[in-house]
């Protein structure tokens, strides 16, 4: 199926409100799907502007271990029938980097934020409460298990050294 | 902390609901101040379980992810496969995955709609919507062959096919689950145990749901008109003629009646996809040793509680780098907090189960009296029994 204009009006609206050199790099992988990557400076920027365009629902956030850092995606999804549409924002940051928090423009990333948090170690500056939300009280605070850094046996050798089992 | 408040820990085991979840419950009197949740006491690390695990392995550690929707789980990683390996499957596979999913989406809001009943005293409704979900508990193992993990869908199409007497049975089936879901749904709007304790309660009004980002019936029962089934159609949704149900109570009732009004959708739905199934394969080879390509693909799914998503990341080879998982329940907490703040201790129990949280576990809870400084240890049947008690008592 062939992929509509829209799709690449949507993302050149974005490209003119956070500068085009801002916006590394995006695909339109299919009908209603948008991988846009952007520059973590510009984050709360492109969510204000989207979420005002519509794409108002933010379905998840996506944190992704790789090899020079973190990836934080923001499926954010335009509701309504026959609009949906997903685009999934990516922003990279050094491992256990930090990410301006969206809670006050979108109260709905408050507990997604939470878990990319305790499950990849990304810092998010402004969150009202970074407790941790997933993993139990007295985990090691250095064991962020989706880090591909740490294989399951590591993580069980570790915790056996906490008492825990 | 505040010397006129009360602390009310609810949580986090409960053996009638699944995934547990515990939550911190501010008092002043009978009125609920402030609300905290705290999940991932069975955090069962299936993302990093995924990563180590082939893709044919998967799925059927993605089905266990969920006791009531597992099929949801199942194909919706099916079709995120299927999306990133560019493989089309047969259509009338694809009708049976819709086919499942509805019958999946029938026994989980019957199964929530006895226990809607029971957390509000009415066990007698509870008793009687339990043993009419037998009669699509039954079809759903006759198509599939178990109760709750059905294993029909896998990469490339389904695993068994339907045949005309189980058809004509389905079809049987569903007329008479028409009729007493009919009944229930009169039952609900009318009476006045039903009305007392759900009319006006937990309310969660539109510009709530949507800034929450609330998802399923409980965003439809504030009015919302979004199902994914409609708005980003999947398998052959946008062939299939149905309504996306809403109402705009923002209440308990009104989510008990969106629920019951798509049982009706789906029964709908069930008929035509027996009615329009066209013959043919109902799955497509795969090598054995399957690959995924590098890509990524972002799945969406609505279950039984409403809009699932699925990321998969893939670097090639037959692993996931990465699989994300967001089932419904989460997206739905802050709502259920918002719905709990400026209500009744008593409404606790129903207003939790509105979201139709698949929570598993909540049944241990301390309430701490800062006033007398005491602490009360209870069990959510007893916070059950509490609310039960509180309104019979009421004036």
């Amino acid at each position: 199926m062939e992929i509509s204009d829209e799709h690449f009006n949507i993302v050149e609206e974005l490209k003119k409100v956070v500068g085009n050199e801002n916006v590394l790099e995006y695909n339109v992988k299919r009908n209603r799907r948008i991988f846009v990557t952007i520059k973590v400076e510009k984050l709360r920027d492109a969510v204000k502007h989207l979420s005002e365009r519509g794409f108002e629902h933010l379905s998840t956030i996506s944190g992704v271990d790789v090899e020079d850092g973190a990836e934080v995606i923001y499926h954010l999804t335009r509701q309504g029938a026959k609009k949906g549409m997903t685009l999934s924002l990516r922003v990279k940051v050094p491992q256990e980097g930090t990410v301006p928090s969206i809670v006050d423009i979108l109260p709905g990333a408050v507990l997604y934020e939470r878990e990319v948090h305790d499950l990849i170690g990304v810092v998010f500056d402004g969150h009202p409460d970074l407790s941790k939300l997933v993993l139990p009280e007295g985990w090691p605070d250095e064991i962020h298990p989706l880090q591909k850094r740490w294989g399951l046996e590591e993580i069980r050798r570790k915790l056996m050294e906490h008492g825990e089992n | 902390m505040e010397k006129t408040e009360f602390i009310i820990p609810i949580g986090p085991q409960h053996p009638a609901l699944k995934e547990p979840e515990n939550f911190m419950i501010k008092v002043d009197g009978e009125y609920v101040v402030d609300v905290k949740a705290r999940i991932g006491y069975n955090h069962r690390g299936i993302e990093k379980a995924l990563e180590n695990r082939t893709y044919i392995q998967n799925l059927y550690l993605l089905e266990r992810v969920c006791g009531i929707c597992s099929c949801c789980h199942m194909t919706n990683f099916t079709n995120a496969v299927e999306e990133a390996m560019g493989l089309n499957i047969p259509e009338r596979a694809k009708y049976l995955r819709v086919l499942n999913a509805e019958l999946e989406r029938i026994h989980s809001h019957l199964l929530w709609l006895g226990v809607a009943a029971h957390e509000v005293g009415f066990d007698t409704l509870f008793f009687y919507v339990w043993r009419d979900r037998e009669l699509v508990m039954d079809l759903i193992e006759r198509f599939s062959g178990n109760r709750v993990n059905k294993a029909i869908p896998t990469i490339g199409g389904v695993r068994r096919d339907l045949n005309p007497e189980l058809a004509r049975d389905i079809l049987k089936g569903c007329n008479i689950l028409e009729e007493r879901t009919k009944y229930y749904k009169n039952l609900c709007a009318n009476e006045r145990t039903v009305i007392l304790r759900t009319l006006d309660v937990g309310i969660l009004k539109t510009s709530d749901a949507i800034s929450l980002c609330a998802v399923g019936p409980t965003l439809r029962a504030s009015g919302v008109k979004s199902d994914v089934r409609a708005d980003d159609p999947y398998l052959v949704y946008d062939e299939i003629p149905f309504n996306v149900i809403t109402y705009d109570g923002c209440d308990i009732l009104s989510r008990v009646l969106v629920r019951c009004d798509e049982i009706f959708e789906s029964i709908n739905i069930i008929r035509y996809c027996i009615d329009h199934i066209p013959e043919g394969p109902i799955r497509t080879k795969v090598p054995v040793f399957m690959r995924v390509p590098e890509t990524e693909v972002v799945s969406l799914w609505e279950a039984p509680r409403g809009e699932l998503i699925h990321y998969l990341k893939s670097r090639g080879g037959n692993k996931p780098y990465r699989y994300k998982i967001r089932s419904p329940t989460l997206a739905n907490i802050p709502s259920a907090c918002k719905m709990l703040i400026g209500g009744y201790i008593a409404d606790i129990p129903i207003t939790l189960a509105s979201i139709d949280p698949c929570f598993s576990c909540t049944d241990r809870m301390v309430i701490v009296d800062v006033n007398k400084d005491e602490r009360y240890v209870w069990s959510h049947e007893q916070l059950r029994r509490y609310g039960l008690k509180w309104y019979q008592q009421r004036p």
